[in-house]
């Protein structure tokens, strides 16, 4: 059905027929890539709420990227000073440019006191560059132990470069020696197959 | 695939800035220092970066679209799911780009509108035709290679969400021209008609990857805001010449004639006649190359191009078409009747 709806569309212009929907509010993923290694900031991503902003970042930064666990929040849980008294993971970026880096938790009464906890227990004297706390109660934290869907339902070898390369690099090999091009080319090739 | 490198910004529509503050952000930016969301920029940065990265965003999910076509025709079980995961990749680098380009004030449904109602662009080589395989297995090689040397250059930029999601794209994007090579690879040593398929899918493919990298730089390149403040690293005439040394000796390795071609108004090639510039500089180590055709360029950049209906009406479509889900998710569901 849905291939010939597409081959046959009718052309329009002007303003769209449906109405504007709102925007979705923003959420943070963070990753960690092996069990172990310290969570990582994947990347943002607009969900309506909790439950599809942990389906999508599953399926975008859980799949296409596998990783081990996963936490989810709403950006503004991140950089709110307000808040109640319990747990806090809190996050550094050590400088623009970089990822938040999950640096451990604090107990406080607030967002505000998380971050001035955070700055004492982990940056000291270091320079940083800006600083997030989240509630343990406001984050989805997926366990890749015991909830695995993104992992290994297919073999995905075809996604790795290295899946190919050799297999390339072979074939680039005996066509080189086929046609015995020049000098220079076969430099070329070298390096950047 | 993707990004962007023709998006300008005249700098004078903006209200003067602060010298002093512009001054130390200059400095800042030309010391190699990067630029967060939340830190003082002037807004013609502000508005460039914006520009680029919502184009950026455009180009990967209107680039999805004549891949996407091919995901049910692909020749094997393999091929098919490595098409499936590069064309989901290529929908998820818009979903990041639009994230970026949202926190720098535009909301996401606004670029999704202006897109479809033709108000902004995206990259001018997705108003081309994919009429065979083979132009599937170009676009991964040609379009994604030039993207990886385009997108190599702008993680090297210097606002720091855009360069994280460089750095993400990037690895997807060598997962994408790998295939893109291990499929010409395929045909180039295949029968003669695999063969003649690939070569007529490079002509077709061919001028518009030289165009990837956008115009001819204007003589003052470097003065201008997206060099000057390190949005862009690298020129568009420096990338074309060093798509083409990596491109040029590359496709003639594997039995291909780089040509130069003219099309008729489909997009189909009429003529073709080997590059007659096509010559390794032995000082300077630079191939030379017949420049694309640059009034077909701006036309085609101007909606009249091949393609550039059916991909805004298949991207309209698909809008429409989704409307129910976002009200569904919205708890906006009514009880008003329905017709469609
Ligand atoms: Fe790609
Ligand atoms: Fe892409």
């Amino acid at each position: 059905m849905l291939s010939k709806a597409r081959t046959n569309i009718p052309e329009a212009t002007g303003d769209l027929t449906t109405p504007e929907v709102d925007s979705f509010p923003i959420w943070e993923v963070f990753t960690q890539k092996n069990i172990g290694d310290v969570h990582l900031h994947a990347g943002s991503l607009s969900a309506p709420d909790a439950s599809l902003a942990q389906h999508f970042a599953r399926e975008h930064y859980g799949q296409d990227q596998e990783c081990t666990n996963m936490w989810v929040g709403l950006r503004e849980t991140f950089i709110a000073d307000e808040g109640n008294q319990e747990s806090y993971e809190v996050f550094v970026q050590w400088k623009a440019g970089d990822r938040h880096q999950h640096v451990g938790s604090v107990d406080a009464c607030c967002g505000c006191e998380a971050k001035a906890k955070c700055k004492e227990q982990f940056v000291g004297d270091k320079s940083f560059y800006t600083i997030w706390t989240a509630p343990i109660s406001r984050l989805t934290k997926i366990d890749g132990d015991k909830d695995m869907i993104w992992r290994e339902t297919t073999d995905q070898g075809y996604r790795l470069p290295r899946g190919y390369s050799r297999v390339v690099r072979q074939k680039w090999d005996a066509l080189r020696a086929e046609q015995a091009v020049d000098t220079y080319q076969e430099e070329d090739l070298k390096e950047t197959f | 695939m993707s990004a962007s490198a023709n998006v300008e910004v005249k700098v004078k529509e903006f209200s003067k800035e602060d010298p002093a503050k512009l001054a130390a952000f200059e400095k800042h930016v030309a010391e190699g220092g990067l630029v967060e969301p939340n830190d003082w920029m002037p807004e013609a940065y502000r508005a460039l970066m914006l520009r680029m990265a919502e184009h950026h965003a455009n180009s990967e999910i209107v680039g999805a679209l004549p891949e996407g076509e091919w995901i049910t025709k692909a020749p094997s079980l393999l091929r098919k799911l490595a098409l499936t995961a590069k064309v989901q990749d290529e929908v998820g680098h818009g979903q990041m780009l639009y994230e970026v380009a949202q926190d720098l004030g535009k909301t996401r449904n606004a670029m999704l509108r202006d897109l479809i109602t033709g108000v902004t662009k995206y990259h001018n080589c997705f108003n081309y035709p994919c009429p065979t395989w083979a132009d599937v297995c170009m676009i991964a090689w040609l379009i994604d290679g030039a993207a990886i040397l385009n997108q190599g250059t702008l993680a090297h930029g210097s606002f720091g969400p855009y360069i994280r999601t460089m750095r993400r794209i990037n690895m997807e994007e060598a997962f994408h021209f790998k295939h893109g090579e291990d499929m010409v690879l395929t045909l180039m040593s295949g029968t003669e008609n695999q063969k003649k398929m690939a070569q007529e899918a490079f002509d077709r493919w061919w001028g518009p990857a030289l165009a990837f990298f956008g115009p001819v730089d204007p003589p003052d390149v470097m003065e201008r805001p997206a060099m000057k403040w390190r949005m862009k690293t690298a020129t568009n005439d420096e990338l074309r010449q060093k798509y083409v040394n990596r491109f040029a000796p590359a496709a003639m390795a594997t039995g291909l004639v780089v040509n130069v071609c003219e099309k008729d108004e489909k997009g189909f090639v009429t003529s073709a006649t080997p590059d007659p510039l096509l010559k390794l500089d032995k000082e300077t180590g630079n191939w030379g190359f017949t420049q694309p055709d640059w009034d077909e360029f701006f036309r085609v950049i101007r909606g009249d191009g091949p393609c550039n209906k059916e991909r805004m009406a298949l991207r309209r479509f698909s809008y429409e078409q989704g409307e129910w889900v976002r009200r569904a998710i919205l708890n906006g569901a009514t009880n008003a009747p329905c017709n469609n």
